[in-house]
């Protein structure tokens, strides 16, 4: 696998929505309010539906910011607000020593390095993975059926022909998830 | 249409992006205690698996959608879980006010 260094206008949109989603990715997993956490979350919905409409996958970009920026965000800022969450702040409970409020910063604070580092490894480790993988860098299949389809026609022929039954089981997902979350949060009479 | 636009961008920089992306949403779910937090950080890893099949299946072969129909999957799995997963932190907020999954320890309340 080789890392070509492309500068095109392709490159520079696909560097900048990345970043935004990474810089947004790391402020959900190490913002101190879990309000903030959530909405940063929504900014990754987004970013991230912007890659994938470079990635020429437009139906799934639409899919990505109704049911993720849309519906999860909102899911969850419900879910915080209902409870009244309060984060627990570490610091709080007495003066640790000096190497261990270091690390407590390191790890837990608006401004920890532990979190960038750990994703350097993993994706670092990653590429080695991919690097010594072997597939085929073009493509495998040439797309030869005639006129182009939009995308969305090609989704919705292959959903409900090859994938039909995988669909319907997902819809039986989504009605048990529906049914669940309402007996669990329903008020129940207690006895 | 959308070959033209995908091999502008090397498959190496999206692979990168969604190994970093995943990278920070397994901290997250691995160290943080907050228990809405680790369902975030597992839709962030569910967002870098998806941001992969579509690559893959953008550079690997386009004009087929295999890829993107298992991202719709996921992302209808995901939504489900998020539903339930939430439900079952209100419900033990709603119990025992707590939300530190450190200290929810007891199978039976």
């Amino acid at each position: 696998m080789n890392f070509p260094i492309v500068v095109n206008l392709y490159t520079l949109f696909f560097g900048l929505l990345a970043l935004i989603a990474l810089v947004a990715a790391y402020e959900v997993v190490t913002n101190r309010l879990i309000t903030h956490a959530a909405f940063f979350l929504a900014l990754v919905f987004v970013a991230i539906a912007g890659i994938f409409l470079l990635l020429g996958a437009e139906f799934l970009a639409v899919t990505q910011v109704l049911v993720y920026a849309g519906a999860v965000t909102v899911m969850i800022i419900f879910a915080i607000m209902m409870s009244q969450l309060n984060e627990i702040k570490i610091e709080e409970c007495g003066r640790p020593p000096l190497t261990r409020r270091l690390w407590l910063k390191l790890v837990s604070s608006q401004w920890g390095l532990l979190p960038l580092l750990f994703a350097v490894v993993f994706a670092l480790a990653m590429f080695g993975l991919y690097a010594r993988a072997a597939w085929p860098m073009r493509a495998l299949l040439v797309d030869s059926t005639g006129p182009a389809t939009t995308n969305i026609e090609l989704i919705g022929a292959e959903l409900f022909t090859t994938y039909a039954i995988p669909f319907e089981v997902a819809s039986v997902i989504l009605l048990v998830a529906l049914v669940g979350a309402i007996v669990l949060t329903g008020k129940e009479e207690r006895s | 249409m959308t070959a033209a636009s995908v091999s502008q961008i090397p498959l190496a920089y999206v692979l990168i992006f969604g190994a970093l992306l995943f990278g920070l949403g397994l901290y997250g779910a691995l160290l943080r205690t907050n228990a809405v937090r680790i369902l975030m950080s597992i839709e962030l890893m569910l967002n870098a698996a998806n941001i992969n099949l579509v690559a893959f299946n953008q550079y690997l072969s386009p004009g087929y959608v295999n890829g993107q129909i298992f991202s719709i999957f996921v992302i209808t799995v995901a939504a489900a879980e998020a539903a339930v997963g939430l439900a079952i932190i209100l419900e033990i907020v709603r119990r025992r006010n707590i939300v530190d999954i450190d200290k929810i320890n007891l199978l039976k309340w």
